[in-house]
């Protein structure tokens, strides 16, 4: 299940993923119809927030017109437009406010995964991942770094 | 309605603040066609609005704060935002520039301008949302800090993602450089326009916006844009900007002999190392932090993490650690760090404070100013202490303080004993980082700058290391190798002539000089591109040329109005007399004379006074100026 991850540790908080997601989704320049959001926290934190794809998504549970589905073809919660209610139930349900109100036609907004910002961040902060490659690297670089006590242990032949 | 041109919000906010009124008026097309927005705007308005009979901290000066029609873009750097009066400090045309979230989100929020008038009974701020406007009550705000009133208001209006300009202390107390900040760490720093606001009694502005800037050519337009950033992040100069920002200019101009230390002695500082970008790097910097739609990302966090001068916030620029620093002959970088947060946090112009410590301090050397003076404060070069207690001193007023707050100019003119001989100001406002006798353009620039003192008024840099194919694209190959020499006087009128030009283009339309003026990755051809993309305004690049130009003589005729001739534009006699004494430009001093008669004549202005000759300001389309010429004679 991928989703849009935001490195913290990366983003500048320079705020032209927005631009592009809302120029590319709505021909417009405006950050509050961006589907994705940096937040910016002081001292020196830069977060960009997106729709994670949960596996049991609860914005769709509380949908109650059945706009908001898991489809599993496509690996992606989807919002069906037409469906949509602008009732913001979704917004409200959604843990990582990763969701949320257009401006003007008041349908919900979430990323699609459509990566145009990802290639487009100047800083390589964003990337598409799933959960397990998460995990993995996060393994990895554990164990990477643990690397010199473990050698220690390890009945290695030291001439 | 929508406005003729897309990439403007299309509105402007009137504010009377002593009447208490705030009303949204339609932005005139026309203004936007021949002034584009921003500086140019500014220039506009101002110059039928405010004259010669302006006090600048009278009710009757007008403060505009404008973005231009690229701001909140997605061109590279299009996060600009001016404000503009007339000064306090130098009594002249004011403005000064800013980055950060701020502007992008006025124009977000409906407008893109700001002109406030008259002055409010009590302290007040506005805040803008959607559109509307509404004027609030700030006595609680008036007198705490930047950073305490950014977190003041996001509690009051209850939402932490909007975006804030205010003043300080130092602008409520019309310290007469007092910066306009905003997003806690920016400054439109220069010409005091933090004090005009202040003497308005208006603490803040606060925005937040859902509205958007329209296309012109929405379908070309990412291509085009997805151009410039290729073309940004592939300069090599952009990955410098983004591991060390302006701070690596301190190592660079110490090589050139071209940092000011112990005001003006000398442009090799002995501590250059300690203070430069490599150090602060390694052992200050938290991370690179961008603006609205930057790639350079040369804004910065930086941490002191124990001891004295403990902090963690934005970091300084070249020009603080100059003038802080070397200036005053200061190698303690941790001083410096926590010099330029104070400062932020009280909303003071480092380069007016760090140039007017130093005058204070060579006075003192010399023995004219003396502890009497100074409340006991032991004022030699180098006493970092002394220097970060006046920071304080200065944004409260207090003591000696009181003095400094006036700027060095002003504070010489008061205290009198010969001091004057050693304010290293011009047109009243403190020199930046810069040595004239190191780097020829820069010499002239700053003579012939608009708001008194300024490297960035036309910018020129494309002699300091030789970017030899951008002065081959911008001035012609026929000036080689000359106009690229730093200390060959030779063509350094042409060169200024050019900068300014298409520096006041670059301000007009709300993107940054970094990615312009340095690197000169975009010229007009490129700005021009992505003007016409925005905002379907069908400009060429000879309307460019021509709006740039306007602009400088209509700041020019601004200034001829307020008395100011070819005798102001000058240097300290410091620059113009005493060779520099060491480094590559040892020997050297700043040939004004020959570079200011072929700017004036470049520039088709008398060479006698400095005055643009009618047929120039005809020319521009300027015939409203012709009245405010001096008569024959009279010059």
């Amino acid at each position: 299940m991928p989703y849009l991850y935001g490195d913290p540790l990366k983003c500048t908080g320079c705020r032209i993923c927005e631009l592009y997601c809302s120029l590319c989704h709505e021909r417009v320049l405006n950050p509050k119809k961006a589907r994705l959001r940096i937040v910016r926290a002081e001292p020196a934190i830069d977060k960009p927030i997106a729709c994670r794809q949960c596996a049991d998504p609860p914005c769709a549970k509380v949908c109650p017109t059945d706009a908001i589905t898991r489809n599993s073809k496509a690996d992606l919660v989807i919002v069906n437009v037409g469906k949509c209610i602008g009732c913001g139930a979704c917004v409200e349900a959604c843990p990582f406010g990763a969701i949320w109100l257009h401006p003007e036609k008041k349908i919900a907004l979430k990323c699609d995964l459509c990566r145009v910002c990802v290639s487009r961040c100047p800083v390589d902060a964003l990337s598409v991942v799933t959960s397990e490659e998460f995990a993995g690297k996060k393994r990895f670089d554990l164990v990477e770094r643990l690397k010199p006590i473990l050698m220690e242990r390890i009945p290695v032949p030291r001439g | 309605m929508a406005f003729k041109y897309s990439g403007y919000a299309g509105q402007v906010l009137e504010v009377d603040l002593t009447r208490g009124k705030a009303i949204a008026q339609a932005l005139d097309p026309a203004l936007a066609r021949d002034y584009l927005g921003g500086a140019g705007y500014c220039s506009r308005l101002l110059y039928d609005e405010i004259g010669p009979k302006t006090r600048p901290l009278g009710p009757e000066n007008v403060l505009i704060i404008a973005t231009g029609p690229i701001t909140g873009t997605l061109f590279p750097q299009a996060s600009r935002h001016v404000v503009a009066a007339k000064s306090p400090l130098t009594d002249i045309w004011g403005e000064a520039h800013a980055a950060g979230h701020w502007g992008a989100e006025l124009k977000f929020a409906g407008f893109d301008a700001i002109i406030v008038r008259g002055r409010s009974p009590r302290p007040v701020y506005l805040w803008i949302d959607d559109g509307k406007a509404k004027i609030k009550d700030a006595k609680r705000l008036w007198g705490h800090d930047v950073y305490e009133t950014d977190a003041m208001i996001k509690e009051e209006i209850g939402d932490k993602s909007i975006k804030l300009l205010y003043i300080g202390q130092a602008g409520e107390n019309l310290v007469r450089f007092a910066a306009v900040m905003n997003d806690l760490d920016r400054a439109a720093a220069r010409t005091g326009m933090g004090a005009v606001m202040g003497s308005k009694r208006l603490k803040a502005v606060a925005v937040r916006g859902t509205r958007d800037i329209p296309i012109a050519e929405p379908k070309n337009y990412m291509k085009l844009m997805d151009e410039f950033h290729a073309k940004m992040l592939a300069d090599p100069f952009t990955q410098g900007r983004a591991d060390y920002g302006t701070p690596s200019l301190v190592e660079l101009m110490n090589e050139i002999g071209r940092l000011p230390t112990r005001n003006y002695e000398t442009g090799v500082f002995e501590h250059a190392e300690e203070i430069g970008g490599k150090t602060i790097r390694r052992k200050y910097l938290v991370k690179a932090r961008a603006d609205f739609s930057c790639l350079q990302r040369c804004g910065r966090y930086t941490c002191v993490p124990e001891g004295p001068y403990k902090y963690i916030g934005g970091s300084p620029e070249y020009e603080t650690l100059s003038c802080v620093g070397s200036k005053c002959g200061i190698g303690d970088v941790e001083a410096i760090l926590y010099a330029h947060h104070l400062c932020n946090r009280y909303g003071m112009d480092t380069c007016s404070f760090g140039g007017t410590v130093a005058w204070a301090m060579e006075c003192y050397e010399r023995g004219i100013i003396t502890p009497k003076d100074t409340g006991g404060l032991d004022l030699k070069f180098g006493n970092h202490g002394a220097m970060v207690q006046l920071v304080h001193m200065v944004a409260f007023r207090k003591g000696f303080g009181n003095l400094l707050a006036e700027g060095s100019y002003h504070a010489a003119q008061k205290i009198g004993r010969g001091t004057e001989k050693y304010v290293m100001a011009i047109k009243k406002q403190e020199i930046a980082g810069q040595d004239g006798r190191a780097q020829k353009s820069m010499g002239l620039g700053n003579a012939t700058a608009a708001r008194g003192a300024d490297h960035l008024y036309g910018f020129p840099v494309l002699d300091e290391v030789g970017f030899e194919k951008a002065i081959r694209e911008r001035f012609g190959a026929k000036y080689l190798p000359e106009i690229g020499e730093k200390l060959n006087p030779k063509y350094k009128g042409l060169m200024v002539k050019e900068c300014e030009d298409f520096a006041v283009v670059v301000e007009s339309v709300g993107v940054c000089k970094y990615g312009t003026m340095i690197p000169p990755t975009f010229f007009y051809p490129d700005i021009l591109r992505a003007l016409n993309a925005t905002t379907g305004m069908g400009l060429k690049e000879r309307d460019l040329r021509k709006i740039g130009e306007r602009i400088v003589n209509l700041n020019r005729m601004f200034n001829v109005r307020e008395g100011i001739r070819r005798k102001d534009d000058t240097l300290p006699e410091r620059l113009l007399k005493e060779p520099s004494p060491e480094g590559p430009p040892k020997g050297h001093v700043v040939e004004l004379d020959e570079m200011l008669d072929e700017y004036y004549k470049l520039r088709g202005w008398d060479l006698k006074t400095g005055i643009p000759t009618r047929a120039k300001l005809r020319a521009l389309g300027l015939e409203f100026t012709l009245k405010d010429l001096p008569r024959r004679g009279a010059a």
